[in-house]
């Protein structure tokens, strides 16, 4: 099994990628064969995700942003089909129910990236909110169960979900922060 | 504890600005106190220096609402929180000003005299640590919408300005006590000469007082607040800033 993530720009320094399998390591239990980081830093912004498509077309893929707290034992997340998160049950859908915080597909998904660059320029201007709007309105996937809620709803208590994304409050990751969330964290 | 929390960044102000408020509060007030400084420069002088991320979402002064989250700066339950811009000069003993009682659920802040649209000045808040952590949990939620808001909105006349309305929007949507310091301990700066005129007259008529600040100010007068965009300490020569900056 092969963990992904995604590391460009100045927002995200080692750190975070070093602090992301660290968590993976010490609390969710996975066992995995190598850990890959995409860096090519083409658009930006995390369109830069979809390039693992392309990249990784073989075997079971795991793949994780880099602000999520992971605390203990993941549930099973690995997929045959192409899976990402369906955040419907803890927010408001707005332009896209979907989260591409983690996701799973074993094999060959390629296909999403050839249809991304194919017309990449429509549809970075048509879906300039992110990426997962794009995987919302073009390409058939499937959704996780409730794996994962944002933190957002779980500042003050740790939530019995082993692991949370953090989202617009990837400042907690910043040093400064401290709440149940820190001990987790390198 | 008291938490005396600040933000200085690289543009407008130098990093000794950190350093004379710091030392200045420490010359006018017997009251211990932990002087945090959120800020692009390491070596700021303070007690505990936080860093200040370019990176994030959040913009300039924005920054300062994070101290109104009980998870950041180590605060405590049962510590008690200042914030204050560092555009300030101290004037006189703050002993009444830093130790001013707070209680849950209120905000402290500097009582002002002259024409304001809201109640709250963004130059001094205190409050009970844990008490407003949904000033900063909202925002942080969506803080390009607000950091853009007062400024699309009309209400100010520059980009990213506006910290304080929101501050005094949130209080005022939970009802939350706001307490205001004798306004006669604040005195409001400004490079243009007719608003200087105009505020001497309002200050000495309100206080029933000779003057606000000549070479010297007023006894009253604990603070004097620079206010408003480019409105710098440094490019000033007073006798009032020699003696207490």
């Amino acid at each position: 099994m092969r963990i992904i993530c995604c590391r460009f720009g100045d927002k995200f320094t080692n750190w975070y990628v070093d602090n992301l399998k660290h968590m993976i390591d010490k609390y969710s239990g996975l066992e995995y064969d190598s850990f890959e980081v995409i860096e090519n830093d083409i658009y930006g912004n995390w369109y830069n995700k979809l390039q693992m498509y392309d990249k990784f077309r073989d075997g079971e893929n795991l793949y994780f942003d880099l602000d999520v707290v992971i605390h203990s034992k993941l549930p099973s997340l690995i997929r045959k089909n192409f899976t990402l998160l369906n955040d419907s049950w803890w927010r408001e859908a707005a332009h896209t129910p979907l989260n591409s915080s983690i996701v799973s597909w074993t094999g060959d998904v390629s296909h999403i990236w050839d249809k991304f660059k194919s017309n990449e320029k429509e549809y970075l201007e048509k879906y300039n909110k992110g990426s997962d709007e794009f995987y919302f309105k073009e390409i058939e996937y499937e959704t996780y169960g409730k794996v994962c809620p944002s933190i957002k709803d779980y500042l003050y208590e740790k939530p019995d979900y082993s692991i949370v994304t953090l989202g617009q409050m990837h400042h907690l990751m910043e040093k400064g922060w401290s709440g149940w969330y820190s001990k987790y964290f390198i | 504890m008291i938490k005396i929390c600040t933000v200085y960044f690289e543009g407008l102000y130098t990093p000794d600005y950190v350093s004379k408020l710091y030392r200045s509060l420490k010359r006018n007030t017997s009251i211990p106190f932990e002087f945090i400084c959120l800020s692009d420069n390491p070596n700021v002088e303070a007690d505990v220096v936080l860093p200040y991320n370019k990176h994030s979402d959040i913009k300039l002064h924005w920054h300062k609402l994070k101290f109104f989250s009980s998870q950041f700066a180590n605060q405590k339950p049962g510590d008690e929180i200042i914030i204050m811009d560092i555009d300030q000069i101290i004037t006189g003993n703050v002993d009444d000003l830093i130790g001013h009682p707070v209680s849950d659920n209120e905000l402290v802040t500097y009582g002002i005299w002259w024409d304001s649209v809201i109640g709250i000045n963004g130059g001094f808040y205190k409050f009970k640590s844990g008490s407003l952590d949904y000033v900063w949990n909202d925002f942080a939620l969506n803080p390009e919408y607000w950091q853009m808001y007062y400024f699309r909105n009309k209400d100010v006349h520059f980009k990213y300005y506006g910290e304080q309305n929101y501050v005094n929007m949130k209080l005022h949507s939970k009802n939350m006590k706001v307490t205001t310091t004798p306004p006669e301990w604040l005195c409001k700066y400004t490079a243009d000469k007719n608003e200087m005129v105009t505020l001497h007259k309002e200050y000495t008529r309100r206080f029933n007082t000779e003057y606000m600040l000549l070479d010297e100010p007023n006894d009253m007068i604990k603070v004097i607040h620079f206010t408003g965009p480019g409105k710098t300490i440094h490019d000033h020569n007073e006798q009032f800033i020699k003696d207490n900056w």
